[in-house]
C-alpha cells in the first residue's frame, strides 16, 4: 500500500510539471497582458511609459526566465504578488479557498444526501412511480446547467417570495445564520447537478447487486429488506459510485465558478476568472496549480477508498 | 405495494406537467415594450422637504475595481466611490443645485473661485479655507492647502493614465497657502472643465510617499471615508464628520456590494437589498415595476454614444471618403434602435449635443450621408471602384449583450446593401483593448470613447485632434485640427457652440467616425430615496457618484 501511494505521488510530479507548462504557455499565448488590462479605459498612456511599467512588473523578461522565476516561487511556497492589486497571492487564496471549500463541501453533502437514497429507492422500486420520479429528477439535474438554474432560482425567489440569499459574503464564524443563508441555495443548485449522475449510477449498480447470488441468499435467509439493501447490497454497489463522485469533483469545481458569480461569493472561481481576464499571470498560474494538485490528491484518495469499501482489492 | 406506471402513462403525465410549466413561465415573461417614447420622466427635481440624516445606502454593483489608485486607473469601478471619498478643485452641480438635466454650470469644490488670464494660459484658483483631509493616519485631518494641489498635478503629469491632461501644465505656483496659479503650455478655456472631470481628484502626498502608490489606502477630503474595501465582496464608505460642507452628507454609510450577475442585481433591488439600480431596456423596467410598483424611475437620456464603427481610414479602402459615406448610408441605425434597444436609445453621435444645440438631434440633422439609402450607397461605392464589394474584418468586445446584435445587424446590412463581407471576431476585453489602442489594425473595429470624461474639450480636441494620443478613430483632418484647437481658445459661450457645431458638421460630412446606436437606460430608485437623479452627463451609480453627497432617505 505504501509503495503504491509513493508511486502515485511520484507520478503526480510529471503531471504537475506538464500542467505548469500548459497554464504558463496558454497565458502567454493569449493576446494582451496585465498592463493592457490595467490601462484599459484610459487610452492615453505613452509607449515609453508602458515599457517602463512593463519592466517594473517583470513582463519584459524572456518567457523561459519568467517560467523559471515562477517555478522557483512555487517550490519555495512563495507564489508572489498579484500584478494587478499587489496583494500577496497567499493572502488572496486564504480569503477565497474557505469560500469555495464551504460551497463545494455543502454541495457534495447535499448532492449525496439527494442522490443515494433516491438512487436506492429507484432501484428497489424499479418501474414504479417513485422510480420514474427519481429518474426524471436525475435527468433534470443533468440537463439544467447551473447558470440557468441559479438565475431562475434567484429571479423567481425575488418575484414570488420577495427574498433572495443576502449578498455581501459573511464568514461562518462571523454570522453562522447569515452565512448559511448565503450558501445553502447555491450549494443546493450545485448539489442537485452533482446528484444527477450519482443518482443514476447508484440506481444501476444497486439493481445489479440486488441480482447477485449472495443477495438472493440473504433474502432466502429471511433477512429484513432494509438489512439486505443497506447492509449487504449498498456497500458493494458504492464502488462505482465513489468513482463517479471522484470524477465529478472537477465538474464541481468548474460549477463553483458560475455559481459564485451568480450568488456573489468571493471564492476561487471568481478569483481565477477575474485573473484570467486581467492577465494576472501569477494568480492564474498559482490557482491552476492548486486545483491540479487538489485533483491529483483527491483521485489518489478515491483510489484508496476502494480498498476500504472492498477488502478484496489489494494495491501492489 | 406502489401502483405500477407504464411508460406510456408516465410520458402522458409528464407532457401535461411540462406544458403547464411552460405556460407558467411564458405567462411571467415580461412583454416586449413598444418603440414608443418612455413613459418615465428624464429628470426628477430635488425634494422641497428638509433632508433627513441617517440610514445606510446600499447598491449592488457590477463593478469591482482591482485598483483604487486614481493615477493608475480611470475605471468606473474605482470612481463609483472615489468620487465620494475625494474632491476635485471644481465640480458640476448636484441634483439639488442644477436647473435641469442639461445644466452644466461649474461649482467650486475645493476651490472657491477661479479666474483666467486674458489669454487663458494662466489660471488662478482660490482654495476653500479650513478644508481637512480625512482624520486618518498619516494625514490625521490636517488642512488641505495649495501645496497639495501642486503636488497632485505634478504626480498626475509624471505618470499614469491622466498624464496627457496634466502634461498640459507648464508650471504650478503657490503664492500663498490658499492660492494655486497654473501656467499652461497653450491656452485652454476648458481647463476648469477638465479639472471638474470625476477622475481629477486630490490625494495626500504623505500616502504616496509612504506607500509608493495609492493602491492600499484611499484618503481624501470627501464626504465619505473608506471604511472597508474587500474585493469581490463590498466597499463600505462611512460618513466623514469633518466634511467641509457642514451637515452633509446625509447617509451614515454607503455600501456597494460586488454583484457581477445582472439577474442578481435586479433581484437585490426587488428584495430591497439595493436602493437603486440601472437597467437598459423598457421591458426590464416594466418587469421590475410589476413586483415593485412604487419604484421611482428616471429615464436617462444620453447626450452622446460612446461606441461606433472605427474605420482604418489611414489606408485603403477607408481612406476614400466615398467608401466611408457609402457605409454610413448602408446601415439602418433607426432599425437597431427600434429592435435591439426597444426604441429607448439614441441613433448615435460622438460630441454631446448639449454643447452645440438645445434639442436632441434626429437622424436628419446629420446630413445626407447619414440617411439610410442603400441604393445611393451602392452607387457611391461603385464610383469609388468597389462596385462588387470587398472583404473586411471587424473585431469587438461585447460591452453589453445587445452589442452583439448591433454588430450582426451591421454585418447583415453591409452584405445586403453593398456586398461587403465582414468577418467578425469577438474578443475578450484585454485582447480587444490592446488591439484597438495599438492603432495597427486593419479594416473595422467597434470603437469606443472612454466614459469617464465628457467635457467638450475631451470629446473634441482630445478625441479628434490628429496629434492626440486618444485619437483611436484615427481622425486625421486638418479642418478638425484647426477647429478643435480654435475651440480651446474661444471663451465666448455662443462662439463655442458655433465652433462645436462646425466640428460636428465636418465630422458627419467626412464620416470620420461611424457612430452606432446606444441605449439610454433607466435609473430605478426605491420610493424613499431623494435627490439622486442623474444630470445629463453622468449617472449617479458611476462617474456621477459625487451627486450622492446630497441624496437622503425620506423615511
Amino acid at each position: 500500500m505504501y509503495k503504491y501511494v509513493l508511486r502515485r505521488v511520484l507520478l503526480a510530479v510529471p503531471v504537475l510539471v506538464l500542467s505548469s507548462l500548459i497554464v504558463f504557455g496558454l497565458m502567454r499565448v493569449m493576446p494582451g497582458d496585465a498592463l493592457t488590462a490595467l490601462m484599459a479605459e484610459s487610452g492615453n498612456v505613452g509607449e515609453k511609459e508602458l515599457q517602463k511599467l512593463r519592466k517594473d512588473l517583470g513582463l519584459d523578461l524572456p518567457y523561459y526566465k519568467q517560467y523559471l522565476v515562477w517555478v522557483w516561487q512555487m517550490v519555495s511556497f512563495n507564489p508572489g504578488d498579484s500584478i494587478f492589486t499587489n496583494e500577496p497571492i497567499p493572502v488572496a487564496l486564504r480569503k477565497a479557498i474557505p469560500v469555495t471549500l464551504e460551497l463545494a463541501t455543502l454541495a457534495m453533502i447535499l448532492g449525496l444526501v439527494i442522490a443515494i437514497p433516491i438512487g436506492v429507492l429507484s432501484a428497489t422500486h424499479q418501474d414504479r412511480l417513485s422510480d420514474y420520479v427519481g429518474r426524471v429528477v436525475a435527468v433534470s439535474g443533468l440537463s439544467m446547467p447551473e447558470f440557468w438554474l441559479g438565475t431562475l432560482v434567484i429571479t423567481f425567489a425575488a418575484i414570488w417570495f420577495h427574498w433572495m440569499p443576502p449578498i455581501g459574503y459573511v464568514s461562518f464564524w462571523e454570522s453562522p445564520w447569515k452565512n448559511l443563508q448565503q450558501f445553502l441555495v447555491p450549494a443546493a443548485i450545485l448539489g442537485f447537478r452533482l446528484s444527477a449522475a450519482t443518482m443514476r449510477m447508484t440506481r444501476s449498480t444497486v439493481l445489479e447487486v440486488l441480482r447477485e447470488d449472495y443477495v438472493r441468499t440473504a433474502w432466502a435467509k429471511g433477512l429484513a429488506g432494509k438489512i439486505v439493501v443497506y447492509k449487504h447490497a449498498l456497500k458493494n454497489a458504492l464502488i462505482p459510485v465513489v468513482t463517479i463522485v471522484g470524477g465529478q469533483l472537477g465538474v464541481l469545481l468548474a460549477g463553483t465558478v458560475v455559481v459564485e458569480t451568480i450568488f456573489a461569493l468571493p471564492g476561487m472561481g471568481r478569483l481565477t476568472v477575474e485573473a484570467i481576464l486581467y492577465r494576472d499571470y501569477p494568480v492564474v498560474q498559482t490557482n491552476v496549480m492548486l486545483v491540479a494538485g487538489t485533483l491529483v490528491t483527491l483521485n489518489l484518495l478515491v483510489d484508496m477508498t476502494y480498498a476500504w469499501l472492498d477488502p478484496r482489492i489489494r494495491y501492489q | 405495494m406502489a401502483a405500477r406506471v407504464t411508460r406510456r402513462e408516465f410520458l402522458e403525465r409528464t407532457t401535461v406537467g411540462g406544458l403547464a410549466a411552460a405556460a407558467l413561465v411564458a405567462g411571467s415573461r415580461p412583454r416586449r415594450a413598444s418603440a414608443a417614447a418612455s413613459p418615465y420622466p428624464d429628470w426628477i427635481p430635488a425634494s422641497t422637504k428638509p433632508p433627513k440624516r441617517g440610514g445606510t445606502l446600499t447598491r449592488a454593483s457590477a463593478w469591482d475595481p482591482p485598483v483604487i489608485d486614481p493615477r493608475l486607473t480611470q475605471s468606473v469601478g474605482t470612481f463609483q466611490f472615489v468620487g465620494l471619498t475625494s474632491n476635485r478643485l471644481v465640480r458640476y452641480g448636484f441634483s439639488d443645485e442644477v436647473s435641469g438635466v442639461a445644466d452644466l454650470s461649474l461649482k467650486g469644490d475645493l476651490a472657491e473661485s477661479w479666474t483666467a488670464s486674458p489669454d487663458h494660459r494662466v489660471w488662478t484658483f482660490k482654495l476653500r479655507q479650513g478644508t481637512k483631509w480625512h482624520n486618518l493616519p498619516p494625514v490625521n485631518g490636517r488642512e488641505f492647502v495649495a501645496e497639495d494641489v501642486k503636488y497632485c498635478f505634478e504626480q498626475y503629469a509624471k505618470e499614469g493614465v491622466q498624464s496627457f491632461t496634466f502634461q498640459e501644465i507648464e508650471a504650478t505656483e503657490t503664492p500663498d497657502k490658499y492660492t494655486v496659479r497654473v501656467h499652461l503650455k497653450t491656452p485652454n478655456v476648458f481647463f476648469p472643465q477638465n479639472l471638474a472631470e470625476p477622475v481629477a481628484v486630490m490625494f495626500p502626498r504623505e500616502v504616496l510617499e509612504q506607500d509608493g502608490d495609492l493602491k492600499k489606502r484611499l484618503i481624501g477630503t470627501g464626504p465619505y471615508m473608506l471604511k472597508e474595501h474587500t474585493r469581490k465582496v463590498r466597499v463600505v464608505l462611512q460618513r466623514n464628520p469633518d466634511y467641509y460642507d457642514k451637515g452633509r452628507p446625509y447617509f451614515d454609510e454607503y455600501v456597494i456590494l460586488s454583484t457581477p450577475d445582472a439577474a442578481t442585481r435586479q433581484a437585490a433591488f426587488r428584495t430591497g437589498q439595493a436602493n437603486f439600480l440601472h437597467l437598459t431596456t423598457p421591458s426590464e423596467v416594466d418587469a421590475v415595476r410589476k413586483t415593485n410598483p412604487d419604484t421611482v424611475v428616471q429615464s436617462f437620456h444620453n447626450t452622446l454614444a460612446p461606441f461606433g464603427v472605427a474605420m482604418a481610414q489611414d489606408r485603403p479602402p477607408f481612406n476614400d471618403v466615398r467608401v466611408r459615406r457609402a457605409l454610413a448610408m448602408a446601415i439602418d441605425r433607426q432599425k437597431m434602435v427600434d429592435t435591439v434597444l426597444e426604441g429607448h436609445g439614441i441613433i448615435g453621435w460622438g460630441v454631446p449635443y448639449i454643447y452645440y444645440q438645445d434639442a436632441q438631434p434626429t437622424g436628419k440633422d446629420f446630413g445626407p450621408w447619414w440617411q439610410y439609402k442603400p441604393a445611393e450607397a451602392k452607387k457611391l461605392l461603385t464610383e469609388a471602384g468597389h462596385g462588387k464589394g470587398f472583404e473586411t474584418t471587424l473585431f469587438y468586445y461585447e460591452y453589453y449583450p445587445a452589442m452583439t446584435s448591433e454588430v450582426q445587424l451591421v454585418q447583415q446590412d453591409l452584405k445586403k446593401n453593398l456586398n461587403i463581407d465582414v468577418k467578425i471576431t469577438k474578443l475578450d476585453y484585454t485582447t480587444y483593448y490592446g488591439r484597438y489602442v495599438d492603432n495597427k489594425w486593419d479594416g473595422l473595429s467597434w470603437g469606443f470613447q472612454s466614459g469617464h470624461a465628457i467635457g467638450v474639450d475631451e470629446r473634441t480636441y482630445q478625441y479628434m485632434h490628429s496629434k492626440s494620443t486618444k485619437n483611436f478613430f484615427r481622425v486625421n483632418d486638418p479642418v478638425i485640427d484647426e477647429l478643435t484647437t480654435k475651440l480651446r481658445r474661444t471663451p465666448d459661450r455662443a462662439e463655442q457652440r458655433a465652433i462645436t457645431k462646425k466640428i460636428v458638421d465636418r465630422e458627419f460630412d467626412q464620416v470620420l467616425r461611424l457612430w452606432m446606436p446606444y441605449d439610454n437606460g433607466f435609473l430605478l430608485f426605491q420610493p424613499t430615496m431623494r435627490n439622486a437623479a442623474a444630470p445629463a452627463l453622468r449617472r449617479t451609480d458611476g462617474y456621477g457618484s459625487p451627486m450622492l453627497a446630497r441624496a437622503w432617505f425620506d423615511k
